[in-house]
């Protein structure tokens, strides 16, 4: 029997039955989640947030599962189509307030189109991207964001690929707002998301994650504490950085902050005709 | 110290420490985190079998809150007094 | 009521309109661009929401989205859209959310004769997506035809809280035809059944009613649904057990099957004195309905059933339509599909199949070619 009670001060935003998470130990998505829930608790008391239009969406892998624990409306979908599928929600009821929360691999692989064209359009959504550098759900494949030379389970010889940046392909996009914050510095998730709570258009928050069981078994650093110290020495806070300075290296090291912010009408503004 | 439904509870007088025992999964990232060395790894399990934190220094207890903020499982959490 | 002369298309998105669509999401392909130009032009006017997606996967999963909002939402596609949108139709199968999916069939296989027509896509319809599911199939033969099954269309997915797929073709499609328009209220409309007030305490949002349709609990009403593309009990947890997996697909596959008087139907001629039955469906059956007067001049007693829903099949209706025909002969524009399920349900009679296949509407002379050896 799991514990029932409402006892932690996030606790109302949760379906507290089906906790703990399936989340490993020392999995990031876990402090993510946290962090974007104090967000939206402080929206919601404050007023500027009304609970019952919140949605949240999320497809297939690890942080796809963590929407399953808010209560709130969610839905758990398909592989990589998290974005159409709240777009629809958005476009037929846009008093929706649409969150997609995706893994890297569910949201800039199979999902990449529906993150190009959801951002070129300017479409009303927050998209985080929980990055974690690897295909965890599956075992520890490679992931579009796995440094190179790094061995996985599907390139035994070492990832013969450079990663994808995907702040500097959604940056280079229409979107209003893309920030990059870390697992290791949770206030600034929660900044980041409540800020982008209140935006219009297209809010784009990468989170660079802790996965201590399959990217850290990967690289040799399978213990939670050890792979949370070292992606904290690796990552560096810039303020308001250029798009160019996107970095996101396991060597030269992870630059966080918010590369984008504009106040452009969202695609829906523009499908009413709203100009600025 | 006490422990109801599930909770262990330590205070001093300015802050109280909250563990929820069983959905603690020692990742051990609240002791690692903590600034003053408060939490120590509980000796008794829980049902999961994991040992979760135990806030035996809760004297030194300044009400950060970053282990709250570093949980991935929503297993602790801190109140004023 | 009013009338017009329109295109299978322009019928398609007329229908929608009259059954309370909302919103439409596509990606243009040919034979069917013209629903969404149509419904570009003329669905925003009514307060409906016409976008046009990246491709036909962000397109059906933009629809289900919007179903669950609350929207009566569809999408049309040809074969090669179809073929894409094959993972979401099971999406939208296990989440039961209702929607209207339109397959303009065009030759294939792959990228094929775009503007040219087939039948080939029967079985794709039905057993698009992996797992098992129903869902039900319509499959019009006139413009009005058309109008009337989109309509049908939308109320089935509602009543059943089910995706369903309209089979229309290039024939049909851009067949011009004169065409009975009626307004909101000339016409049955269903609309899905909703939970009767917002729940404080927690509750299993999956549970079924008497039809095993459960309530929809639609986002954004308080509800807090819980929608789970995973294997999911009563409450939308995921949880793997067999008893859980039969309930699920069970009552999934049970919700249409029950409702199978409602959901199949068909239309049969001269099969009081038939001898030999000729069964065929869509655009082909056109030609076939002429083929077959053309036969009884020439003292064949033939008979005719048009199946309009192509799938689930009443078999007890086909198999008792036409008492005395000794023969059954199906006529399609494909390699003969239908024809499996005919020599299935025909246990006592001889069943052969007449493929025609032909890029254009198969002509009288094409089928009587393809009929007159089993004669």
């Amino acid at each position: 029997m799991a514990l029932a009670m409402h006892v932690h001060p996030l606790d109302k935003h949760l379906r507290v039955k089906r906790l703990p998470t399936i989340f490993c130990s020392g999995c990031g998505i876990g402090i993510a989640l946290s962090a974007m829930l104090r967000a939206l608790d402080k929206r919601i008391s404050e007023g500027s947030v009304n609970p019952n239009k919140v949605l949240w969406v999320s497809g297939i892998g690890c942080s796809g599962r963590a929407v399953l624990y808010l209560n709130y409306d969610v839905a758990h979908v398909l592989h990589g189509r998290a974005i159409p599928f709240a777009i629809g929600a958005v476009l037929a009821n846009p008093e929706l307030k649409a969150v997609v929360l995706g893994g890297d691999g569910d949201i800039a692989a199979i999902g990449g189109n529906h993150l190009i064209h959801a951002a070129k359009r300017n479409f009303d959504m927050v998209v985080v991207m929980i990055t974690n550098f690897i295909y965890a759900m599956t075992g520890g494949q490679v992931a579009p964001t796995t440094p190179y030379g790094v061995y996985t389970t599907t390139t035994p010889a070492g990832n013969p690929e450079y990663p994808l940046n995907v702040i500097k392909l959604v940056g280079a996009l229409n979107a209003n707002y893309v920030a990059r914050a870390s697992v290791t510095t949770p206030h600034l998730i929660e900044q980041y998301f409540y800020k982008a709570l209140a935006m219009r258009g297209f809010r784009f928050i990468e989170v660079v994650a802790t996965c201590p069981e399959m990217f850290g078994r990967h690289i040799g650093l399978r213990d939670s504490v050890e792979m949370f110290s070292e992606l904290k020495k690796r990552v560096v806070y810039r303020h308001r950085p250029s798009l160019e300075e996107a970095m996101i290296d396991w060597e030269k090291g992870i630059v966080i902050g918010e590369f984008v912010e504009r106040n452009n009408p969202s695609f829906i503004e523009l499908l009413r005709g709203v100009k600025k | 110290m006490f422990s109801v439904g599930g909770v262990v509870s330590r205070s001093n007088n300015k802050f109280r420490v909250n563990v929820i025992v069983d959905r603690c999964k020692e990742c051990g990232l609240c002791i690692f985190i903590c600034p003053t060395k408060v939490l120590v790894r509980s000796g008794v399990m829980n049902r999961y079998g994991y040992y979760p934190p135990d806030p035996v220094f809760i004297d030194k207890c300044v009400g950060c809150k970053l282990c709250e903020y570093v949980c991935p499982d929503f297993a602790i959490f801190i109140e004023k007094v | 009521m009013r009338r017009a002369f329109a295109t299978g298309n322009f019928a398609v998105a007329e229908g929608a309109m009259t059954a309370g669509l909302r919103f439409y999401a596509g990606y243009p392909i040919t034979p069917s661009s013209e629903i969404f130009e149509y419904l570009a032009e003329e669905l925003p006017k009514r307060g409906g929401v016409v976008v046009q997606m990246e491709d036909e996967i962000a397109s059906i999963n933009a629809v289900i989205g919007a179903s669950w909002a609350g929207a009566k939402a569809m999408t049309a596609t040809s074969g090669p859209g179809f073929s894409l949108m094959a993972e979401a139709i099971g999406l939208a199968v296990i989440t039961e959310t209702p929607v209207v999916i339109v397959n303009v069939m065009r030759a294939g296989p792959s990228t094929g004769a775009p503007t040219k027509t087939s039948q080939s896509d029967v079985f794709q319809a039905r057993w698009a997506s992996h797992g098992d599911y129903i869902v039900p199939v319509y499959a019009p033969w006139s413009v009005q035809e058309a109008y009337d099954l989109t309509i049908k269309a939308f109320n089935t997915a509602e009543l059943l809280r089910t995706p369903v797929i309209l089979l229309s073709d290039a024939t049909i499609a851009h067949l011009w035809e004169s065409l009975t328009i009626y307004d909101r209220g000339e016409v049955e409309v269903i609309e899905r059944k909703i939970p009767k007030k917002v729940s404080d305490e927690p509750y299993p949002p999956h549970k079924p009613d008497e039809d095993l349709v459960p309530p929809m609990p639609i986002f954004g009403a308080g509800f807090k649904a819980l929608v789970e593309s995973l294997l999911h009990d009563e409450w939308g947890h995921y949880s793997p057990t067999n008893s859980v997996y039969h309930s699920l697909v069970k009552r999934l596959v049970d919700k249409v099957v029950k409702r199978l008087s409602y959901v199949y139907e068909q239309e049969t001629r001269f099969c009081e004195d038939a001898e030999v039955l000729l069964v065929s469906y869509g655009s082909t059956a056109r030609t076939v309905y002429l083929v077959i007067k053309e036969l009884r001049k020439r003292g064949v007693r033939a008979g005719f059933l048009r199946l309009k829903t192509l799938w689930p099949l009443d078999e007890e209706r086909i198999r008792s339509c036409c008492p005395n025909a000794k023969k059954v002969i199906v006529v399609e524009n494909n390699i003969g599909k239908i024809y499996m399920d005919m020599s299935r349900i025909f246990r006592n009679q001889d069943v052969f199949p007449a493929s025609v296949l032909s890029l254009e509407l198969p002509t009288p002379s094409e089928v009587l070619e393809a009929v007159e050896p089993w004669l």
